[in-house]
């Protein structure tokens, strides 16, 4: 592997091909691609837990699987999803679309990029390596409280593995942001100012600051409790328990925006391009990005409302006050479509559906924002409807827009419009018939995390529907498998800038070549560069 | 017990949820039609026409500062409404006098109830299933431990639930205003067999508690 990577450093000889080559190449966009690869199989693999535990709660006291394994598969599929998908998804997109927005030839540090995949990676296949051992994988929830992951509590090889997990695929994201943000401060070409970087990139760089920021956290909170498994006592009592929490959700919190940002980004891009018309309000949407992003490291202990731990007002304030800076991302939104020319494809239809649904995530954000409310629907079902209103039918929709908007740039291929349009019926069925149910299961009581239920309850029929949603959204997923198998196999070439894009990854062929850029970029006057380029020459035209 | 206490002077928990939810509800749903109504618009309106169509106007800081003041209002608005809630059921229900106190402790996996005055020791776990029995329209002190890991008591019915976090003992003081019998369960996961965490409320009139009570939990309810 050393002998590879050597081999790979830029001069010293030929670059080696085939998987090799795509394994150790230092290309942002080869590192992106296989990040984003990679996370695709993440979701894959957490998307088959979640229909595992869909059939093991799809009726009262079923048998499906055993408690243990229930315990497993729900720990795991939140792993996954969070620390395998969405996250390093986000990075992958901006790892991908960041230097070729700032008209930059490559990344800065491309080798330490390339060093944190290879990290993150290993950190993923630990994590799922737990699945192999005795005593079965990880069983103690995404966010593993102490007592209950120390070593008297959840012994084993498998919580071991799982924490070590988490460590290596957090230090590997922190290093991937880290790159990301040095990219762009140092890698803009001329006349990109920073307030005139695309709508996108802003959404990258809120989120890789916050990577950047909030990160270490999860780091240290994961090597203190491997520490504490290991006879370490570190923490102990009621403090130590509130400890573990707070420095927990201290990253727990801002990588929900993580996991946000960027596909609200995408969903951006989507829209603008979509309706001919450059993105509205752009020094309110940066300022706004950047006013979520500061309070997002604020707002950490909403997830604590019920420890009698922590100061429940402060924090209801801060998580209250996100209604401003969401409320003017939804405002740009519709403003950029009113007055536009709209072309309703499948990646604008996406993005227009990423911004309804997230909505109902976001107004029942505000429910659960409120501690009194909290006190009730805390750790209920009402909040997994909640954040998977703004996780899968938000951000999931979200990165689909930018599936479909960004596809041929990737590849050079379009993508079957007709496909996506039905990808996109069957999702929003499947998934509102999945969530949307949850909010009354959790309002009636139903907890989260539990692996049976009595019957007398009364809570079957609507976890039948969900339990059927859920396999109708994987029938979602699997016809885009399907699109981008028929889309590869019988190309139809995209050219460089199908959709009369705004930004400067449209202004060079697909996919780009080695350098990005093989002529000259356009001049670049504001954040939407093509599209000033096509409306001088309208103005010319007309004169 | 003292049978002046009115229930109507005590904080009742239900009462201060269904409140600020039925608030909150037509806000969410007002929010929301009125962005889906616009998004339904623009695509009827804008779509399909020739780009050389699309307006070019694209910025208005001071429409959107005036939004974004209408948006701090709001949130000043559901502010204010949370935080009385809030010093109701946190602060005033803390300063009301219980007229009964039950010590809870969670343990993996099941509760065990006991009502210090009485002498009387109640587990929720498999043999026996028995219940935590209060009266209703009463202060009801629960001082909440743990045994092993974080639990936490949660009474959907009063709308209310508080973690059992180790090291240290939490005092929750609730009302339930209607007799019958309620769901209760641990909210948070406590390991193998969380789902079977469960007991049941049984809230009686004061006169049968107390009968109950002083029989030692051996009188029928």
């Amino acid at each position: 592997m050393s002998a590879t990577t050597t081999a790979a450093a830029p001069g010293t000889r030929a670059r080696p091909g085939g998987w090799v080559g795509a394994a150790t190449s230092t290309d942002h966009k080869r590192i992106g691609l296989n990040l984003g690869l990679s996370s695709l199989a993440f979701f894959l693999l957490g998307g088959v837990f979640a229909l595992l535990m869909r059939s093991q709660i799809a009726q009262p006291n079923e048998h499906f699987v055993s408690d243990n394994t229930y315990n497993q598969l729900f720990t795991m599929h939140g792993s996954t999803m969070i620390y395998l998908f969405v996250t390093p998804m986000a990075i992958a997109l901006a790892i991908y679309l960041v230097p070729l927005q700032l008209g930059a030839t490559g990344m800065s540090a491309p080798r330490l990029t390339l060093t944190g995949f290879w990290v993150w990676l290993s950190g993923g296949l630990i994590m799922e390596s737990s699945w192999l051992t005795a005593d079965g994988a990880g069983r103690a929830g995404w966010f593993s409280y102490t007592p209950l992951s120390n070593g008297t509590n959840t012994p084993g090889v498998g919580q071991d593995l799982w924490v070590m997990g988490v460590l290596l695929a957090a230090i590997g994201m922190w290093v991937m942001g880290a790159c990301v943000v040095a990219t762009i401060a140092r890698r803009r070409a001329p006349g990109m100012s920073l307030l005139r970087m695309p709508v996108f990139t802003w959404t990258e760089l809120a989120s890789m600051l916050m990577v950047v920021g909030a990160f270490p956290a999860l780091i240290l909170v994961m090597a203190l409790l491997f520490i504490d498994r290991h006879g370490g006592r570190i923490f102990t009592g009621f403090n130590g328990t509130i400890d573990y929490q707070d420095l927990f959700w201290f990253f727990g919190h801002p990588v929900v925006y993580v996991m946000f940002f960027p596909y609200l980004g995408a969903a951006a891009e989507a829209i603008a391009v979509g309706s001919h018309k450059r993105w509205f309000g752009y020094t309110a949407f940066v300022a706004s990005i950047m006013l979520f992003a500061a309070l997002s490291v604020s707002v950490w202990a909403h997830h604590m409302f019920v420890t009698g731990g922590v100061t429940n007002q402060y924090f209801a304030f801060t998580s209250t006050a996100l209604i401003v800076p969401a409320g003017i991302e939804y405002f740009d939104a519709i403003a950029t479509m009113v007055r536009g020319s709209l072309v309703l494809r499948a990646s604008m239809l996406f993005a227009i559906t990423f911004f309804v649904q997230f909505l109902i995530g976001g107004l029942t954000g505000v429910f659960v924002a409120s501690p009194v409310l909290d006190y009730h629907v805390n750790n209920s079902y009402f909040v997994i409807a909640h954040f998977h209103y703004t996780l899968f039918a938000g951000s999931v929709f979200g990165f689909f827009a930018g599936v479909y908007h960004w596809f041929p740039k990737v590849t050079g291929a379009l993508l079957r419009e007709r496909l996506g349009k039905l990808q996109l019926a069957i999702m929003i069925v499947g998934t509102n018939m999945t969530f949307f149910p949850m909010f009354f299961l959790g309002e009636d009581g139903m907890p989260r995390r539990i692996s049976r239920y009595p019957t007398h309850l009364g809570w079957g029929t609507l976890n039948l529907i969900e339990s059927v949603g859920a396999g109708i959204i994987a029938l979602g997923v699997l016809t885009f498998l399907i699109n981008v198998f028929v889309s590869l196999h019988r190309r139809v070439p995209s050219g460089p800038d199908p959709w009369l894009g705004h930004t400067l990854e449209w202004a060079t062929p697909s996919p780009p070549p080695p350098l990005n850029f093989e002529t000259s970029l356009p001049p670049i006057r504001s954040y939407a560069p093509l599209l000033d380029l096509r409306q001088r020459e309208a103005e010319g035209a007309r004169s | 017990m003292s049978a002046t206490r009115a229930a109507a002077a005590l904080v009742d928990t239900r009462h201060e949820y269904e409140h600020l939810f039925s608030i909150y509800v037509p806000i969410a749903i007002g929010g929301f039609a009125v962005i889906v109504l616009a998004i339904a618009y623009c695509l009827l309106r804008y779509r399909r026409r020739p780009p050389e169509l699309a307006a070019r106007w694209h910025e208005n800081n001071r429409l959107e500062g005036g939004y974004a003041l209408v948006l701090a209002g709001v949130v000043a608005f559901l502010l204010y409404l949370t935080f009385t809630a809030e010093h109701r059921v946190d602060t005033v229900s803390a300063r009301e006098r219980p007229s009964v106190t039950v010590d809870v402790t969670g343990s993996k996996w099941e509760w065990t109830f006991r009502y210090r005055d009485y002498g009387v020791t109640r587990r929720s776990g498999t043999i026996g299933r028995q219940l935590l029995v209060v009266p209703t329209g009463h202060a009801v002190r629960f001082n909440l431990s743990t045994a092993d890991v974080i639990h936490a008591f949660w009474v959907p019915e009063v709308r209310f639930k508080r973690d059992l976090i180790p090291g240290a003992t939490q005092s929750v003081t609730l009302v339930f205003p209607d007799a019958g019998t309620f769901q209760g369960q641990c909210a948070e996961f406590c390991g193998l067999r969380h789902a079977d965490m469960m007991f049941s409320v049984r809230a009686v009139a004061p006169a049968a508690f107390a009968a109950w009570a002083r029989s030692g939990g051996k009188a029928p309810i």
